[in-house]
């Protein structure tokens, strides 16, 4: 012992000396946090080692523990996985097998009908029902992205009452108190939802009012189409929408009706749409489309002619055009004369009329074949449209009144009582079912301030919004994939909501607690039941047992029926109307100066009035024309533009003399937009946005998406129009104020150009990325607008893949493609792509693997537009291929371009190399908020970590899954048996997938098409994926050059 | 600085000039090379599972079941023609024999022999693992329905077999393809507690698909498929 103490002595000694000599080589930063050494020779000896940094012993210990850590750390197995399996399997779940179930969107009124796909009890993907006879399995991009909210962890989960948790029975008991009292002293008991397509929740609502018989219910749409159920009012005695057929239509008139991007019901017209645009069967079939609008839509886009005109023009050429039309259709009746008194054809802005003659001689040879529509609220507008389609004989053709469309039945003019009512304070009760006024009401905050003094305020949502911050109580309403339900979209075709899951939350369905409150408490599903029993199964055409009827019902989705006696209407002959003084009614620009300038404003594709503005795949999801994402902004012309001296991305300050608010917004130039006017989307500034300030990857430079605590963009909803006859959307005499800042707006389009780069070869004309004819062009030459170049005169690839069995490829139909932007959503939700935030965005980091780059040709108010879905393209001799230095990237024997996650190191040479600029690389790990939303994951797709290159892979899973399908059974592969993410939710069926190798299948056979194309031919990439030009139904085709901006 | 890196050196130089330094260090090397032995004989890659032999909460053992009272896999582990998953099986596929054998034979003998020595009428014998899955199901004496206030709580085994994240297994296409069971996961039969017998690494998997191995797939004439995105997706 003593002698071990001397040697430890002497190896104290140098030990101290040690460690004082490596002090000095410590950063100067680590050696100023070091506690200062107290004196040498106070210290005891034995402890001299815990007073200097290092020691041998020490030295020797973490020695030993790294080398000891080393060694476990090689041993280590990872964590204990346990798996759980089922007590009772219920027989019709095998655990990694998918579910389907048939369901109906809920995401908004159209109610589309979709499949769910349910992986393990929780469902992973939606997708439309391809059996559906209206929608057809179309789905568009809300509805793909609404299956994210169900996994949203903001979501309200318990009732609330007085900002306090309670139980259902005691909200129960609560409610029913205050009712009754309320009942019993004769008080205004006041409902509002949006329109009800639901037939229970119109039977629980009925019930509720037959309770409370002075209570009232009324319906609004946030984007209104009020006047067109006004409109047939008053010329068909019947309050309803009629159901529009666009296939059936050889000449489509729209007057500002942006029926493919967010009229009504976008999917089953886009379907419709396309399917009156055929060309490649034996019969050609094309419809002649024309638009008149202020602003650049998604449908004006896709127009064969479009012309920009004033909101407030329209009447006046309707007025016009039926003239034209009276005196042509001799069969019809005249147009009643108060038409030819009043004024001519608007004068400032306004279509030349040889366009009018035009349209009216079309017109007039398509009688019965026809349609004119209109999205303005204006009811002249409205009626006019109304009479000239009677004058065409189009009713009971392409407009159906008899079984009428039930998507939307908002009623402007009941809303403005109730506003008045509310404000006067004469509401005793108000029950709010999923609507939100506060927000989409111009006089929001009246309404809100009018709430606080109501004595009950009852608000069902499913989070918190606008409204529900001034309700008594708080009642959360399930998710539509959580909960039964129904809805009636158009009459005659009920269909059934079924849950895929167990709900989340604490909640309950608002036909439930509408049932409750009325006394006649049932579940949902048992009040889903009773309805179909009672209206659905009542009809005669219906036999067998009602259970038989339900289950089948069920696993269809919907029923196709007789619809209910009472659904049928009677419709009047039209005119009588006319003779009523005055049809326009005070339009606040009546009067008006020609130099003042019109705000219009209008629905976005993706986020619509706003309800789904707390989804961060509809908010990075690029808008259809101006391709922005995350951010709200003004159009302008680029004569308007140039006029305030204002450019893309400067903030101007918005103001309408009579409403007090201002709004400042980054302006956007617009192509193909009137120039008196500015056009503002509506549904930003939403409650609950301001949670977008974490979103996207957290790193030192870092931009906020929003700063904390603000919300997304601003609301334009306070410059809504509110009259007794309706909201509209546009106002005349908006100001505009430069305020010499700026924002960027992300944009999706500028960047990952098809374009070769100027200085490569400056006098190189540009290729042809985008190709198109004339119908009248195709007619005669089928492969018209060829701009074939010569291919490369020698092959250096090697031929080294045989594509023995498959080969993959997709055929994109680009004139029936209207870029709405489902496919993209469709495949976030497969393919588990993350959201990045607007900042990375800003910096060309966004991750969707299909984008649509759109082209604008020409100039004018008559751009042509095109859409063009980018994915990767499965080169058979792949550019990215070649460079990748550990074969990352590699070709597989059926034709696809694979991405192998786990092989990639990130050298992005790849992506460099890609002339499609479809390579998408993972900059950060970008996980999700929290575990909650990571539920929507796919699990046959693996999810990217960082530093990892990804892209379009054709869903490589879905090909995997039909060819062990088809292996397991014993039988080969079929034509249509994979159906990728993109091609399964296309409104426009533009996407069409399949085996190259079978002569057989639809893609060999559009293949074949005159019209196909492929991209960059020059390069001799033999892309997999391949064309159809656009046609346009146009004389003559006003292309001269392309810009990619 | 050129002082101070003098005087380090000077007293490093003593301190390593040092008698104590040459054990420590040599013994340190000696076993740093016992151990190393050790790593490089049982030297496996990140994720190599072989061997991996859990301890489940049930002691069930498929030497019983499947070899000796030769139950075919696919009666319980159903899953595997039919999904991705040949899956664990659930509770009340065990129930099917389970709800009347309650233990093992030799146990129920060893009741009967004692009842007839004391003269009585034998009771229930019930095997202690075997009460571990009435438990689960909150069954109580009477197997045929659930005690009540009793909590039927899931049965937590350990995997045992797994793969990483970002490959794609799918058993179907392998058991359609006529593969024996135990090509991949052993003498499973034999076993009386499941351990992982092959290292299930990627080499493994392509060995089999190219046909190098002296498998059932190769003779038989089916291709399978080498490309990566078979199974990375």
């Amino acid at each position: 012992m003593p002698k071990s103490t001397r040697k430890q002595d002497k190896l104290y000694i140098g030990g101290d000396q040690t460690a004082d000599a490596i002090g000095a080589a410590v950063p100067r930063s680590v050696e100023a946090h070091r506690p200062p050494s107290p004196p040498v020779d106070q210290t005891p000896r034995q402890n001299r080692d815990e007073v200097s940094g290092v020691s041998r012993r020490s030295f020797l210990e973490t020695l030993g523990f790294v080398f000891a850590g080393t060694m476990v750390a090689g041993c280590e197995r990872g964590p204990v996985e346990r798996a759980i399996p089922y007590l009772n399997q219920p027989p019709e779940l095998t655990p990694g097998k998918p579910l389907w179930y048939a369901s109906t969107c809920g995401a908004c009124p159209s109610a589309c009908g979709l499949l769910i796909k349910c992986r393990d009890g929780r469902p992973i993907k939606l997708e439309g029902n391809s059996e559906h006879p209206i929608f057809r399995g179309g789905l568009c991009a809300i509805g793909q992205a609404s299956i994210l909210e169900l996994y949203d962890s903001q979501r309200l989960m318990e009732p609330f009452a007085n900002g306090r948790k309670k139980a259902w029975p005691e909200v129960d008991a609560q409610i029913i108190a205050r009712l009754g009292e309320i009942g019993r002293k004769g008080g205004k008991i006041r409902l509002l939802s949006e329109t009800v397509n639901s037939p229970t929740l119109h039977r629980c609502i009925k019930g509720f009012l037959q309770k409370f018989p002075r209570a009232k219910h009324i319906s609004y749409d946030a984007i209104s189409v009020s006047a067109v159920l006004d409109a047939h009012e008053r010329s068909h005695g019947v309050r309803v929408l009629p159901h529009y057929d666009f296939e059936k239509a050889e000449v489509i008139a729209s007057f500002d009706a942006d029926f493919l991007g967010s009229w009504i019901s976008p999917v089953e017209f886009a379907k419709s749409y396309t399917a009156g645009r055929c060309l490649d069967s034996k019969q050609t079939s094309f419809s002649y489309h024309v638009q008149f609008e202020a602003r650049m839509s998604l449908t004006g886009s896709k127009a064969d002619r479009r012309h920009s005109v004033l909101p407030s023009d329209l009447a006046g050429l309707l007025r016009e055009l039926g003239k034209l039309l009276s005196s042509q259709v001799s069969a019809g009746p005249p147009l009643p004369e108060k038409l030819d008194e009043e004024k001519k054809t608007p004068d400032h802005g306004a279509v030349d009329r040889r366009v009018l003659i035009d349209l009216a001689e079309r017109l007039a040879g398509t009688q019965g074949r026809s349609l004119v529509i209109s999205g303005s609220q204006d009811i002249e507008v409205q009626m006019l449209c109304n009479s000239i389609n009677d004058l065409l004989g189009n009713y009971g053709a392409t407009l159906d009144i008899e079984r009428p469309s039930q998507q939307r039945a908002g009623d402007d003019a009941e809303l403005d009582l109730l506003v008045r009512e509310l404000e006067a304070g004469e509401v005793d009760a108000f029950l709010v079912l999923d609507a939100n006024p506060v927000y989409d009401l111009p006089n929001g905050e009246k309404v809100a301030a009018a709430l606080k003094a109501t004595p009950l305020v009852v608000s069902m949502t499913t989070h918190n919004n606008e409204t529900s911050a001034a309700a008594h109580f708080l009642l959360p309403i399930p998710h539509y994939l959580e909960s039964w339900g129904d809805a009636e979209p158009v009459a005659g075709i009920p269909a059934v909501m079924q849950p895929a899951l167990h709900p989340l939350g604490n909640s309950r369905s608002m036909s439930e607690s509408l049932a409750i409150w009325s006394g006649a408490g049932k579940p949902v599903r048992e009040l889903v039941e009773l309805t179909w029993r009672e209206i659905h199964f009542s009809s005669k055409t219906v036999g067998g047992r009602f259970q038989d009827f339900w289950d089948r019902t069920v696993r269809r989705g919907f029923a196709g029926l007789q619809p209910h006696p009472s659904a049928i209407v009677s419709p009047r002959q039209v005119s009588a109307a006319w003779d009523e003084e005055p049809l326009s009614h005070g339009e606040p620009g009546k009067g008006r100066s020609k130099d003042l300038l019109t705000l219009l404003l209008y629905p976005k594709v993706a986020i619509q009035d706003g309800r789904h503005a707390v989804n961060p795949w509809l908010q990075e999801l690029p808008d259809p024309i101006t391709k922005v994402v995350w951010d709200n902004y003004a159009s302008l012309s680029s004569a308007l533009a140039e006029q305030l001296g204002v450019k893309d991305g400067d903030i101007v300050r918005l103001n309408v003399g009579e409403v007090r608010h201002t709004l400042e917004l980054p302006v956007l130039i617009q192509p193909g937009q009137h120039p008196k006017v500015v056009a503002v989307a509506l549904g930003y500034g939403r409650m609950g946005t301001e949670r977008f300030f974490a979103v996207g990857p957290d790193w030192f430079q870092k931009q906020l998406t929003v700063e904390k605590g603000q919300t997304l963009g601003g609301s334009a909803a306070p410059f809504v129009g509110m009259t007794s006859a309706g909201r509209r959307l546009h106002v005349q005499g908006v100001k505009i104020e430069k305020t010499h800042r700026q924002r960027m707006l992300a944009r999706t389009q500028d960047y990952h150009s098809l374009e070769l780069p100027k200085n490569v070869d400056p006098g190189a004309p540009p290729r042809p990325i985008v190709q198109e004819t004339t119908l009248s062009a195709f007619l005669k030459d089928p492969t018209a607008g060829s701009q074939a170049r010569h291919g490369p005169e020698a092959n250096l690839w090697p031929r080294d893949h045989e594509y023995v069995k498959e080969h993959w490829a997709m055929v994109v139909d680009l004139t029936a493609c209207t870029g709405c932007s489902a496919c993209v959503i469709s495949c976030q939700a497969e393919n588990n792509i993350p959201v990045v935030g607007k900042d990375e965005v800003l910096r060309k980091r966004e991750m969707h693997w299909l984008r649509i780059d759109r082209y604008y040709a020409g100039a004018g108010p008559d751009v042509a537009v095109t859409h063009q879905p980018m994915m990767c393209h499965h080169c058979d001799n792949a550019p990215c291929e070649t460079v990748c230095p550990v074969l990352a990237t590699v070709h597989t024997s059926d034709g696809l371009n694979a991405q192998i996650y786990n092989r990639c190191v990130g050298t992005r040479y790849c992506a460099n190399n890609c002339p499609f600029k479809t390579r998408r690389f993972n900059w950060f790990k970008y996980s999700f908020e929290n575990e909650r939303e990571n539920l929507v994951l796919n699990p046959d797709v693996t999810v990217r970590s960082r530093g990892v290159m990804e892209k379009c892979s054709f869903c490589v899973q879905r090909i995997a899954e039909a060819r062990i399908e088809a292996k397991v059974e014993g039988r080969p592969m079929e034509d249509g048996a994979i159906v990728t993410a993109c091609q399964q939710s296309c409104p426009a069926s533009a996407i069409v997938f399949g085996d190259v190798n079978d002569p057989e299948s639809q893609v060999s056979k559009n293949l074949k098409s005159p019209r196909k194309y492929t991209l960059l031919k020059d390069l001799n990439l033999e892309p997999s994926v391949a064309y159809l030009r656009v046609v346009r139904n146009r004389e003559s085709s006003k292309v001269t050059g392309e810009s990619h901006g | 600085m050129q002082e101070r890196t003098q005087k380090f050196r000077a007293e490093n130089g003593q301190f390593f000039n040092g008698g104590v330094l040459t054990i420590v260090l040599s013994v340190a090397a000696v076993m740093g090379l016992v151990s190393l032995s050790g790593v490089a004989t049982s030297f496996r890659l990140p994720g190599d599972h072989q061997g991996y032999e859990p301890v489940q909460p049930i002691a069930f053992s498929h030497r019983l079941h499947a070899g000796e009272l030769e139950a075919p896999c696919q009666y319980c582990h159903f899953g595997a023609e039919r999904s991705r998953y040949a899956g664990i099986p659930p509770a009340n596929v065990c129930m099917n024999c389970h709800r009347f054998v309650t233990a093992s034979r030799s146990a129920i003998r060893g009741e009967e022999q004692l009842a007839e020595k004391e003269n009585r009428e034998p009771r229930a014998v019930e095997s202690p693992e075997l009460r571990k899955l009435y438990d689960a199901l909150g069954l109580g004496k009477e197997l045929s329905a659930p005690e009540p206030g009793k909590q039927p709580r899931p049965i937590q085994w350990v995997r045992v077999h797994k793969l990483p994240d970002f490959v794609h297994f799918d058993h179907r296409p392998h058991v359609a393809a006529g593969l024996a069971c135990q090509k991949c996961h052993g003498p499973v039969e034999t076993m009386e507690r499941v351990r992982q017998v092959e290292n299930l690494s990627m080499g493994w998997c392509v060995n089999c698909h190219r046909g190098r191995t002296d498998s059932a797939v190769a003779r038989s004439g089916l291709k399978p498929s080498t490309d990566c995105s078979v199974c990375h997706m």
